[in-house]
């Protein structure tokens, strides 16, 4: 209990400063009056200052509080740094062992206090219980960065009792604040909070160690510009010297493609490297950054870095080869060129051996020999290749189909639109290039079919994105076409968007339009070649000519990987080898779809390592469990429904960016401590830790008047007649 | 100049004695290449210069890669056959009537949607039909006026390096033009460009040339195919790679 004394408690604040004020003023007035001189001068200023208080009194009543309350323990906040840096060795324990060893002891320094062990890294903060009989280790999180400010925020703007003491457990290798920068952040905070903040470091050994610390790029990749790499490489340790680099690019089916070299020469610990490297390919590429470390390396977990670059596209960089200039070459090429975004090399066959021109010379003609071996050899360069009713054999293709094929397994397009000498009619059959394409070639078959036909979208082409702008247009209608080239049954893993209403292929109907993925790449086969009349014809008409943008808008787009033609949108977080993986998918909403993800890792192999269903909610969304996947780079395959396959690229690190820098870094922590008020101890020195004082709890108040208001007003009446009567008998009044 | 008829040409002509009346098109054909003359009024253009248009095809093929269809068709600006094929010839003789509203929409609709109209004159000299089709093209696409193709544009060097226009006469050097979206659409030719294509029944040439002389029947053959490839390929030619080759050899013609 407590007792204690109010000048008043009702009375406003400027009341009271008004009452205090006229009360000093009456005094001061009458000192002057007495300093005049005269007979009882003590006493008329004794009953004055006398009968002024107690009118004073009389206005502000004067109450008397007394409160009964409780002491409690002081509320301790203990901030548990859930980096998976706190994984790594200290000695022979990891520092989140030495973390986790703290708790008791810091809840041992504390004996009467209240402690909340709060994990911070990413996100908001986690309340962990720690009781007794359960493994810390599996309730703790596995974050990659360890941002202390966020945490120190929202425990600012937490309601209720604030602690009187925050104990900050780390090795310092924080994300924020950031370095140099913990007086301005956390002073303020400090501030704010009230308490200070200590720190206890879980480790204080460097381990001997060579690792990518960081890798920065100056700007966004743009697929066939140069990006440039600064690399940070750090050895501890170690015998560091020259440390050899390369970056590779993982590849779906093929090996990794060296991108660049270079050397690290270790100063102080350190080197930066800038290494410059082109991507030709845009969309998800998975990066690989790696040292070769020197002898005696004790994390090797953190010698390579995996890292998904979003290649963005600038242009699309186009090659259009045409057999014979049609109508149908026509429509693309103005399409084409139409596309500002489009960067297009064509070459149309304009001249055979057997075209009879009528000149002498050909300076007569404007027309140059096709470069068939320059323009093979370049085709990395492209981002898509369209092969238009081009024969392979006549023109001198045939040689460079292997190269083809191998340009569409390292991650370029490929579209063969029909015609008389296109797929099997244009000597595709048994080449490389078959094996690349959605639909299989034959030479035993009729090469073409001149029937006319109405081709007829199948339940895939009717679901399908890149087909959305020809059915806004005309519905489920499309326009008849006048043959066929006549292709085999579906690849496995392709789709098709339209068949034919008769033909038949392999037990099925015959694919006119079929897409398909070889490797990294994508092919789309068209087998008719009057698509232009989507463009111009009376059945073009009603949609003003827009059908065949909105056709090759589509095929293109799905092509590049561009999102808005595929299926579903994919993301998988942060992917630590050996823990669970989580594949996000979102999609348009309605009714629940099925769907199958196949997980394919980057290289040689194109086995999936695993399959895993689920289902896409009402909602459009769903999060698929990949479970654990080791090391390396992966192509997630998702197939929705009947749709073609959406594609994407992740990658599953076993250090990543928390592992980066191993060191601990206890300047770092001391200079948190200065900055907000508090002490820095190790984690073998937990008693050195302040005491934090205890919280009064206040729960019961009673106010009760000094002295009846009446009786106050009566003995200043008093004071004042007594006052009167001296002041009388002096001569004063 | 051999005047042998060639394997295609022989091809050709043999396609054209098989095509049927109801124009059935093979698979490889619906792309190809076809004069088709325009009819506005109730009178079909009729006479030898019909001819000019399946000789049109003929050397077009005979001469280049492209397809070619070898029946003249006509088409009424009225009709939905119109939009079948992005390529008209509207020629003629004197002034003819007004375009009727049905005519006008129908033309329109044809340029809108990227089609090429080739306007020539059978009487050059007189100039009455150029003179009427330019006053009706003025009325349907009023925002646009023929100017004329600079020697570099891309029509003189789509197959033939050709210096100039000529037809049966030697009319004006340049061609003019209604050139939409970057784009030459409607062409204006005084050459009586069919006149030189002609054929009698015979075998022989249907029309004399002016001022005469073997070349320049050749040059209007030249670039009656050179129409037919800014038809096929529009600006194909245009291409940085063909300019710079074309450049380097020394081409007869400024960039």
């Amino acid at each position: 209990m407590s007792a204690s004394w109010s000048i008043t408690d009702d009375v406003p604040s400027w009341g009271v400063a008004l009452g205090l004020g006229l009360g000093a003023l009456a005094l001061v007035l009458l000192w002057f009056e007495l300093r005049r001189g005269g007979r009882f001068g003590l006493w008329l200023f004794i009953t004055g200052a006398l009968a002024t208080a107690l009118l004073v009194l009389a206005a502000l009543r004067p109450v008397r509080v007394v409160s009964r309350g409780s002491v409690v323990g002081p509320r301790v906040v203990v901030l548990l740094d859930e980096s998976r840096r706190l994984e790594l060795l200290d000695g022979d324990k990891s520092r989140r062992e030495r973390a986790l060893a703290a708790l008791p002891e810091i809840a041992a320094r504390y004996p009467e206090a209240r402690i909340d062990v709060l994990g911070f890294g990413e996100g908001p903060l986690r309340k962990l219980s720690l009781s007794a009989g359960e493994d810390p280790e599996e309730r703790l999180g596995r974050t990659t960065a360890s941002d202390l400010a966020s945490a120190l925020s929202e425990l600012l703007e937490e309601t209720g009792e604030r602690p009187e003491s925050v104990v900050l457990l780390s090795d310092g290798r924080l994300t924020r604040p950031e370095s140099g920068r913990e007086q301005s952040t956390l002073a303020a905070e400090h501030g704010r909070l009230g308490a200070p903040l200590h720190v206890v470091s879980v480790a204080d050994q460097n381990p001997k160690d060579a690792s990518v610390r960081a890798v920065r790029t100056a700007g966004a990749a743009v697929a066939h510009q140069p990006l440039t790499l600064t690399i940070e490489v750090g050895c501890e340790g170690l015998s560091c010297g020259d440390i050899p680099l390369t970056v590779r690019e993982l590849r779906h089916g093929t090996e990794p493609a060296l991108l660049a070299s270079g050397v690290a020469t270790i100063r102080e610990g350190q080197a930066t490297v800038e290494l410059k490297l082109t991507l030709d390919r845009a969309g998800d590429r998975i990066l690989e950054v790696a040292i070769t470390p020197p002898v005696g390396d004790t994390i090797p977990a953190n010698d390579r870095r995996l890292l998904s670059f979003n290649v963005a596209r600038e242009r699309i960089r186009l090659l259009h080869v045409a057999g014979r200039p049609t109508y149908d070459v026509r429509a693309l090429r103005m399409w084409l060129k139409s596309d500002e975004a489009v960067d297009v090399v064509a070459f149309f066959i304009l001249r055979t051996n057997d075209d009879d021109t009528q000149t002498q010379s050909d300076d007569e003609l404007a027309l140059i020999p096709f470069p068939v071996d320059e323009l093979f050899k370049s085709l990395p360069t492209f981002d898509a290749i369209v092969l238009q009713d081009i024969d392979a054999v006549r023109y001198g293709i045939n040689p460079h189909l292997g190269r083809l094929a191998a340009y569409v397994e390292a991650g370029g397009g490929l579209i063969m639109v029909g015609g008389g000498s296109s797929f099997s009619a244009g000597g595709y059959a048994s080449t490389a290039i078959e094996r690349v394409l959605p639909v299989t070639l034959s030479d035993a078959d009729q090469a073409v079919d001149g029937a006319e036909f109405v081709p007829r979208y199948t339940r895939a082409g009717s679901a399908a994105p890149l087909l959305g702008g020809v059915r806004d247009l005309f519905g489920a209608e499309l326009p008849t076409m006048t043959g066929t080239n006549r292709v085999g049954p579906l690849r496995s893993g392709s789709v098709v968007m339209w068949e034919h209403p008769t033909l038949r292929a392999g037990g099925a109907s015959m694919p006119v339009l079929a897409l398909g993925e070889y490797g990294d790449g994508r092919t789309i086969a068209l087998t008719v070649d009057g698509t232009h009349t989507l463009g111009f014809s009376q059945f073009a008409l009603r949609a003003a000519g827009r059908g065949y943008g909105a056709l090759w808008d589509g095929l293109l787009g799905w092509l590049m990987r561009e999102p808005r033609y595929e299926s579903v949108r994919a993301d998988v977080g942060p992917c630590i080898a050996g823990r669970r993986a989580t594949l996000k998918l979102v999609t348009l909403p309605g009714d629940p779809v099925k769907v199958t993800v196949e997980i394919i890792p980057l290289g040689p192999s194109t086995a999936p390592l695993r399959a895993v269903e689920s289902t896409i909610d009402a909602d459009g969304v769903a999060e698929v469990e990949l479970g654990a996947l080791p090391a390396g780079g992966y192509s997630a395959r998702i197939r929705t429904g009947d749709g073609p396959a959406t594609r994407h690229d992740f990658a599953c690190e076993e250090g990543g960016a928390a592992w980066a820098d191993s060191r601990p870094d206890p300047a770092r922590l001391a200079a948190i401590a200065k900055a907000s008020g508090g002490a820095l101890v190790t984690s073998r020195a937990i008693q050195q830790l302040p005491a934090a004082e205890a919280t009064v709890v206040a729960s019961e108040r009673h106010v009760s008047a000094w002295l009846p208001p009446w009786l106050l007003t009566l003995l200043a009446a008093l004071a004042l007649g007594a006052h009167w009567v001296l002041r009388r008998r002096s001569g004063l009044v | 100049m051999s005047l042998v008829l060639p394997r295609r040409g022989a091809l050709a002509a043999l396609a054209a004695l098989l095509m049927t009346p109801r124009q059935t098109r093979a698979f490889g054909q619906v792309g190809a290449f076809q004069v088709r003359l325009l009819q506005t009024g109730s009178k079909p253009p009729e006479g030898l210069r019909l001819t000019g248009a399946e000789r049109w095809g003929w050397e077009l093929m005979r001469r280049t890669s492209a397809p070619a269809r070898l029946l003249t068709k006509v088409v009424a600006a009225d009709e939905p056959a119109l939009f079948d094929e992005p390529f008209l010839m509207w020629s003629g003789e004197g002034a003819g009537a007004p375009l009727s509203a049905p005519e006008r929409r129908g033309l329109a609709q044809f340029i809108q949607l990227g089609g090429v109209l080739v306007v020539d004159d059978w009487d050059p000299d007189g100039g009455a039909f150029s003179a009427y089709a330019r006053r009706e093209l003025a009325e349907l696409l009023p925002e646009s006026s023929p100017l004329p193709l600079r020697s570099d544009h891309v029509v003189y060097k789509t197959y033939y390096l050709v210096d100039r226009a000529r037809g049966r006469v030697e009319g004006p050097k340049q061609i003019e033009a209604i050139v939409r979206g970057g784009y030459a659409q409607v062409l204006f030719l005084r050459h009586d460009l069919l006149g030189a294509l002609a054929r009698t029944r015979a075998g022989g040439w249907a029309f004399a040339v002016e001022p005469g002389g073997f070349m320049q029947r050749e040059y209007a053959v030249r670039l009656a195919v050179n129409i037919a490839m800014y038809v096929l390929c529009s600006d194909y030619k245009d291409d940085q790679v063909h300019v710079a080759w074309l450049l380097r050899r020394g081409a007869p013609f400024s960039p």
